[in-house]
This record gives C-alpha cells, structure tokens and sequence, in this order.
C-alpha cells in the first residue's frame, strides 16, 4: 500500500557536503586564468554557484518528498508514526530540512547576484568560495535532523505492511496469553513466542486464505490495564492498531491465569477499551483451554466472562493453542462475522445503489422436465464407495490382468512378480522389498531389473568399465548397429560382384562356342581394368592424404585441372568431349585471388604438344606458344667473385661485401640509399597525460 | 514476509556464520593496508578530503594517548613547610598530578585567546581607482564624469537617486547590505543585526558619506534585540561595530561590537 521501502537512504551532513562539493567539481569547468576576459571569469564562477545551489536542492528536496507526510497517509500509520518516532520531531525534522533547502536557494541568488560586480578573477573566486562555504554551513547545522530521518528511515522500512482497508484480523489481550501462538497456527507468519510477558514488541502482520480470499491477521503487543496517559510505546502501538483499524477483533483472555492475572483483571481490562471495540465485530476468546478446560471452569468465573461479553456484544469461543482444539472455529467465526458486517457496511453505504440497478440475476428456466445430471464415470463412482467405506480397490478381471502384464514387462522376478502382483493387485515397490529382505543395510537395490532391453537375458550380462587398458565408455557408438548392418551390406554386394567374376571365369572355362567364349573373355578384361582402375585412385588417394605440405586451394587445382585434363578424362570414360569443352569454355570463370598472370597458361615443359587440348582455340594456342630461347640465354650467368686476381683477394671481397650488407639487412633496408623513417613520433608514445606515476613504463 | 527485527531474530535463531568473528578481525586488520593504499592512490579534490580526514584522526589519536599518559604520570613535589601537618604524615612527600596543572593552563589559554583584545587598529588604505569603476557618458561616449561603487555599501532608507544626469556615484543594488553579523565580545555570540549608519571610514571621508563599507569601516548596528541596558537603566539601541572581513569578498559583512 505504502512503499516506505522506496525512501532513500539520508545521507550525513558531512557525507553530503563531500557528495555536493566534488560533484560541482566534476560537473563544471576547471580552466580558469587571471587574463582570461572579466565575463569570462565571472560565467566560470557563476555556474559554479548555480550548480552548487541545484544539486543542494536536489538532494534536500529528495528528503523532503522522499519521507510521507503524516497529512497524506491513513490515520493508523500517522498515528503510528507519532507513537513510534514523535510527531512533532518528525516535522520538525522535515522542516528544518526544507529551511535548508531555501535559505541555500537565497544563499546561491543572492550570491550570483554580486558576482556580476565581481571586478578581478580573485574577487570572483572568493565571492564563490563564500557561497559554498555559507551552503555548507547550513547543512551542516542540520546535523542532527539528517540523522534522526536516516534512523526514521530504516525504522520505516520495517514496519509491517498492513493494509489499513483490507479484511483484517486484529488479536489483542494481556501479554503472555497466547496471541503470538494463535497468530504461527493460523497464519503463515513466523512470530517469536517465548514463556514471558511483552516478546512481542511491535506489530506483526501475517496472512491466510478463507474463502478463497486473502485475509490479514495483526498481531499486537500485550497491553495491561493502565490509564492511556501511562502506557509505553509498545501498548501504544498496540492501541493504535485498535483504534484505526476496521477490523474483526479477537480478545483473548487466558483462563487458565497462567499469565499471571486473574480472569477478573483481563475483564477489566476488556472494560476499560471497550471504546475502542466500538462499531467492530468483537470475540471473545478464551485461551489455554489445556491447562483449564470450559467446562470445568468455575460457574463465578463463567458468569463473569459471560455477563463482559453480553454488556459488549461479543460472542465468546474457546480455543486451545497447544492442542490446536478450537483454532480454525475461532478464525473462521471472527472471518465470517467481518464479512457479514462489511456486507451490511456495504449494503447501507451509497456506493450499492450506484450501481444496483445495473445488476440482473437471471434464472434460467427449464426447458423440459428430463434429468440432466452431469455424468459421473463408473469406475469414478466406484472408487469414490470404496474410499467412503475405507476399504482398497477391488479389481476387475481386466484390470488384474492388465497390471500383471505391466509388472511382468518391469520386473525381472519375471512370472513370480506377476503372480504375485496378480495376487495383491500392486505391483511391489522397491520398498515393500527393501521391507522384506531385511531392511536398510541389509538389502542393496537392483538396478539393473528394470533396464529397458530387446532381450531380457541381456540385463544380467556384466560390462566391463576398462579393457585392454582403455575405458570401454570411451569406444562406445551408440549407432554402431546401424552400421554394422550397413557394412554387412556392402560385404554382401561385393561377395556377389566376385562371385559374377569367377562364375565369368568359369563361363570362360565352360563356353564351348568360339562366340561365348569371346563374350567371356571380354568381361573378364573389363573385370580386371576395372579392379586396377581402382586400385590405382585408392593409392592415388592415399597419397593425396598422406602428403605433409601446404594444400593448394581447390579453386586453384579445380581451375587447372578442368581444362587440359578434362578432355583426356572424358576420352578414356568413352564419352564424346567435344561438347564438354564447349561447355566448359562458356562457362564464366570466376576470378578469385588477385589479377595476375593466368593460372591455365600452358606448362613450362612440352606437356601441352602432345595435342591433347582440343578445346583450345587458334588464336589463345597461339598466345600462348612459348617463344623459343634466345641464343643469350644459353650462356651461363656470371659467377660470383670472377675477375679477381686469386683467390684470397675474391674471398676478401665477398666478406667485405656481406659485411656492409650486414647492416642493411638488419634494419630491413632496401639499400644503402634507403633512409626511410616509418613513423617520426609514434602516437601511443607521446599522447595522453600522465598521472601520478613514475614513467619508466614507456 | 521480513518486518520489524528480522535480522536479530535470524539471527537469534540461527546464529551467526561461523567465521563471522574471522571475517570481522580480518576486516579490521585490513583496514589499515587499505587506508595506506588509498593514501597513495588518491588524487586531486577526493586526496585532499582523505588526508583532511586522517589528519583530524591521527591528531584525535595522539590527543587521547597524551590524555591516557598524562593522567598516570605522577610528580613528587616538596611538602609546603610552612603549613602545619601532623607527625604521621611528615615523612611523606606530596604528590600531585600533571594533569590539574595542564588543565588549568589550557583553561587560561582558552580564556586568553576567547578575549578580543582590539579591533582591527590599522587598515590598507584603499585607493580611488580601486574603488570606482569609470563610466563613459554622453553621446560619443566621451564624458567621463560618472563612477560606479564597486564595494559594498549602505543605503539609508528613505534615499532616493537622483536624475541619472546628475547622478555622480551609483551604487549598485547587488552590493547593497542592510545587515551584518555582529559578534559580541563578551558574550562570545553573533547576530544578525540591522545597520543604522556608517560612522566612519577610515580610508576617507568621502567614503563615509557615501556609505562604503570595507574592512575597518565603523558602523552603528541596531542592538534593541540584544537587551543591552545602559548604567542608567535604559534600553540601549544603537551601538558601533568595527567589521572585520571584506565585504566585497564574502559578499557578507561581519564586525565586533564595540563595547
């Protein structure tokens, strides 16, 4: 309802002047020199005051609007405010928090305002450094209203969360008398009860469901018979509740006087805020009815509780918290008194006739007079006799069978099981059986029977974790069936291939004809170039996988390929390569890598002669034919060191050479001209600042 | 749902994690290794306030320990001889504590830096270019004839400026002061009281005239609220006060009654 949770923690004074002060740093601009212009310095040191002066207000106006205000919420959580942290303090609190926040306001006006007369840059500065001061100053006068709302908030935030307008349960009485009790049996609230008076020590709020609705049960603090002037602020929280609460109370009253005051006091009690009970369903509850029973209770005593209840208008029950005897009539008759009461409450109020007459009940009518009642299985109705006469089951034939079968197909005590299970009509459980065979300990549970196989023999067979030194798990294909069968299959298709071979070669043997026996002669070659053919692309094959260097990229090897090779390979297959050239030559060639000289030109050594290439043209034939060598080239290239005059002289000067190279080579020169500078000031080496440490890391 | 002492019931019903009382005497010990490296770490405005901070607690820290010292050490001093003393007690040596004596000292002091001795007896002299900003008249600009106050001033409550081609001196409305907090001496107290007059401004007359407020000035305050009766019986009202600070600096005036 109210979400005192949301609050925001308040900050101490000096915590939030370090806050305001360092936030005004961050936010505003930090360059300011004296021969800047005089406008200049001004604007610098007027945003500061500005700024200054808006985050005061805001973080003084959060506080303000932060905190309820005790004209704004329900009377009962006013009232318990006042009872609990001072009415007048908490204003008073709050208000000194918005005086702040307005004279600092006037403070930041007030300042601005005369900087604009600020004639030097240190003038200026002095004129903001005083207004800071002078906002700090006022909140740090405050000190000690921050710190009381902070532990106002974090008192807030615990309060129960009670709907002051919802269906309510309200438990009250002397201390000690068993309203903690009544409250964890009822609700699903975690009250602390203990054997002495006072345990509780605020309200507790826990909840149920009655009648498919949600219901709100209020624990209170124990109150004694005083007058309202001298009661604690436990009582009063306690009274509070009482008084503001439309809710169906609950007076307990232990007659059993083990909470140490007789049935005579808590009458009086009962008495004295009877003015608080006024207009509420009211209950009498008589507790501890273990220790002291009803009916034994003495009749002056009876009389007494009788004739409190009677002047009241209460009704009076009787519940026993140890013995649970009792809890449930007691919540359900308080339950349903409040209802009724605040149907009657709704009932009189103006609200129902706004809206009544937009009401229609209707009636449906019959439209014959057969019976139509909703259908209700056989075995349903059975099973519901069954259950009313407390007895099992009975089963019928089928079923008996059918549960059989299911116990046969789970266990593998086999036809034992089922006779059993035919005979007791449950199937047995692992621990009717643990049960049986001695017990825990005793009886080690078999996992195995129940495992779901295609034979049943299988179940028992023992599976070795390791073999041969390897974990078995690790080897284990859960498709090694399917292809097993599908290798038995290319087995068979081949044991039938060779078989046609030899029956070749028989018919070979046999054919008597000249004709068959050419018949026979021709299939066994085109046998047996078939199986080189293959053993040929297997060791190919082998070879391709086996090689241990760079792979040349497909593109690259299909695009050689295609075009010389092509040809021949359609020419041995039998088939007429012409039109594949013609194909393949209109096919686009899709370029890839970057341009360059062509990958398909025609091979250093005379492979190309041999005048398989039919599908190359004239013209690209033509482009392409090598030019023949020249008679130059056939002379050898110098070697170096000739011309020297012996030999050591020619070493010498290789060295020499080598060695001014050397340093060439090192730094990645092009030559001795090369005077390249990559980079002059390489940026990750001369930008950035530098903070406060030592700069040997760059 | 958690409401009121939730935590110190779960606590009280299920106690604290085992090594709380660990996690506890770590925390501690750590705090210091923490504080150090915060110390180096920090920069700028959050380094400053840190050291403020630390400093303020090493010197609440050595105070305590100098307190807890000086309340053990003990000094014989000579029995007073000219008193009379019994004959069970003449052999003994007297002893008396460091501490009452320090204290006694320390009251003095207190008293002694709590006295005004004088109001502010010497003061800069301020001169004219400083105190007035030059205002360029007429239609080219070029009369210059005008001035414009730039400290603060007071204004009397019935003034009324004159025609702005007569005016010779503005002063302006934001440096404008009707209040000072005035500090009574004696009673070590500061009020916000009205100004009735500048008295006197040391730095010239014509200052005085004009109202200029500046550090040194001497000024009638309205004292009615304070009470303060003359020898005669009779309610005094207005009293002189010396101010201390520089207005046009804090854009506040603060002065000592003069009593």
């Amino acid at each position: 309802m109210y979400d005192f949770k949301a609050v925001k923690p308040v900050a101490k004074a000096h915590e939030l002047i370090d806050t305001v002060l360092s936030r005004v740093m961050r936010k505003s601009a930090t360059q300011i020199h004296p021969q800047f212009h005089i406008t200049r310095v001004r604007e610098f040191y007027m945003t500061k005051v500005r700024l200054a002066q808006t985050f005061w207000e805001e973080k003084l106006g959060q506080i303000v609007t932060d905190f309820p205000r005790l004209d704004d919420i329900h009377p009962f959580y006013a009232d318990l405010i006042n009872v609990l942290y001072d009415r007048d303090h908490y204003k008073l609190a709050l208000g000194q928090v918005n005086g702040a926040k307005n004279i600092i306001t006037a403070i930041g006006k007030d300042y601005v305002r005369a900087l604009k007369y600020g004639d030097t840059a240190f003038r200026c500065k002095h004129i903001k450094r005083a207004a800071l001061g002078r906002m700090c100053t006022v909140v740090r006068k405050h000190k000690a209203a921050l710190e009381y709302l902070e532990e106002v908030r974090k008192h807030l935030a615990r309060l129960p969360a009670i709907n002051p307008n919802t269906r309510t349960l309200l438990v009250c009485g002397f201390p000690n008398v068993g309203k903690s009790s009544f409250m964890n049996k009822v609700t699903n609230a975690d009250v602390d009860v203990q054997p002495y008076a006072f345990t509780t020590k605020s309200l507790f709020v826990g909840h149920c469901d009655y009648r498919y609705v949600p219901w709100q049960v209020i624990d209170t603090p124990g109150i004694l018979d005083k007058p309202l002037e001298a009661r604690n602020t436990i009582e009063m929280q306690s009274i509070t509740a009482l008084a503001h609460l439309q809710a169906a109370i609950l007076f307990f009253l232990d007659i059993s006087e083990t909470c140490g005051h007789s049935i005579q006091a808590q009458c009086d009690l009962f008495d004295s805020i009877k003015p608080l009970f006024a207009r509420k369903p009211l209950t009498i509850v008589c507790t501890k009815t273990d220790l002291q029973p009803m009916s034994t209770l003495d009749d002056a005593s009876k009389a007494l509780i009788a004739a409190t209840a009677k002047d009241a208008g209460a009704s009076i029950t009787s519940l026993s918290n140890v013995t649970e005897e009792g809890v449930m009539v007691v919540r359900n008759e308080a339950c349903d008194q409040l209802l009724a009461s605040r149907t009657d409450a709704k009932k009189a109020g103006s609200r129902l006739a706004e809206v009544s007459h937009r009401l229609v009940v209707t009636m449906p009518k019959p439209r014959d007079t057969r019976a139509r009642p909703s259908h209700i299985p056989a075995s349903v109705a059975r099973a519901r006799a069954a259950d009313a006469a407390g007895e099992d089951l009975p089963m019928d034939a089928d079923e008996a069978a059918a549960a059989a079968a299911a116990a046969s197909s789970h266990s593998a005590a086999g036809p034992a099981a089922a006779a059993s299970s035919r005979t007791e009509g449950i199937r047995k459980l692992e621990v009717d059986l643990e049960r049986e065979q001695g017990g825990v300990g005793v009886y080690s549970a078999d996992m195995s029977k129940n495992y779901l196989l295609d034979e049943e023999d299988w179940k028992r067979d023992v599976m070795p974790e390791i073999m041969d030194g390897r974990n078995v798990v690790d080897y284990v294909d859960p498709e090694i069936l399917t292809r097993l069968e599908a290798l038995e299959a290319e087995e068979a298709a081949l044991e039938a291939r060779y078989s046609r071979e030899a029956a070749a070669a028989s018919a070979l043997e046999a054919a008597k004809t000249p004709l068959e026996r050419a018949e026979a002669i021709a299939e066994a070659r085109l046998a047996k170039a078939v199986r080189g053919q293959r053993a040929v692309r297997s060791m190919q094959s082998r070879l391709r996988q086996a090689t241990n260097s760079a792979v040349m990229p497909k593109t690259v090897r299909g695009r050689a390929m295609t075009r010389p090779g092509l040809a021949a390979h359609l020419e041995t297959l039998g088939m007429d390569a012409s039109g594949a050239a013609a194909v393949a030559k209109a096919a686009p060639v899709r370029r890839q890598g970057k341009r360059g000289r062509s990958t398909d030109r025609r091979p250093e050594d005379g492979e190309g002669a041999d005048g398989s290439d039919v599908e190359m043209d004239e013209g690209v034939e033509r482009a392409k034919r090598r030019r023949s060598k020249s008679v130059m080239k056939g002379v050898a290239a110098p070697q170096e060191g000739e011309g020297f005059r012996d030999l050591e002289m020619k070493s010498r000067a290789i060295k020499s050479s080598r060695r001014a190279q050397k340093k060439m080579q090192s730094e990645g020169r092009k030559g001795e001209g090369d005077r390249f500078i990559g980079t002059k000031m390489p940026k990750h080496l001369f930008s950035g600042k530098r903070g406060i440490g030592t700069t040997d890391w760059r | 749902m958690p409401q009121n002492e939730y935590m110190e019931m779960h606590r009280k019903r299920y106690g604290r994690r085992l090594d709380h009382e660990e996690r506890i005497r770590k925390k501690e010990a750590r705090e210091a290794h923490r504080n150090s490296e915060m110390s180096k770490k920090l920069q700028g405005i959050r380094a400053k306030l840190f050291h403020k901070q630390r400093f303020k607690e090493k010197v609440a820290m050595k105070k305590t320990i100098a307190a807890h010292e000086e309340k053990d050490s003990r000094a014989r001093v000579a029995p007073d001889s000219t008193a009379a003393m019994p004959h069970y007690l003449l052999d003994r040596e007297g002893v008396s504590r460091a501490k009452v004596l320090s204290n006694t000292v320390k009251q003095k002091r207190k008293e002694k830096a709590g006295k005004w001795s004088v109001p502010i007896p010497k003061v800069k002299p301020i001169a004219d270019d400083e105190m007035f900003n030059i205002i360029k008249t007429g239609k080219k600009q070029n009369k210059a004839w005008k001035r414009m106050i730039t400290k603060v001033t007071f204004v009397g409550e019935g003034f009324t400026r004159k025609p702005p081609k007569y005016e010779r001196f503005i002063r302006p409305m934001a440096l404008r002061h009707k209040k000072a907090h005035v500090t009574h001496p004696e009673l070590q107290a500061t009020f916000c009281l009205d100004i009735i007059g500048v008295k006197k401004n040391p730095s010239s007359t014509m200052y005085t005239q004009l109202g200029v407020i500046t550090k040194g000035t001497v000024i009638e305050v309205n004292v009615s609220d304070l009470g303060l009766v003359t020898p005669a019986g009779k309610v005094v009202w207005g009293k002189y006060a010396q101010v201390t600070n520089n207005p046009e600096m804090d854009n506040c005036i603060n002065a000592v009654l003069l009593v």
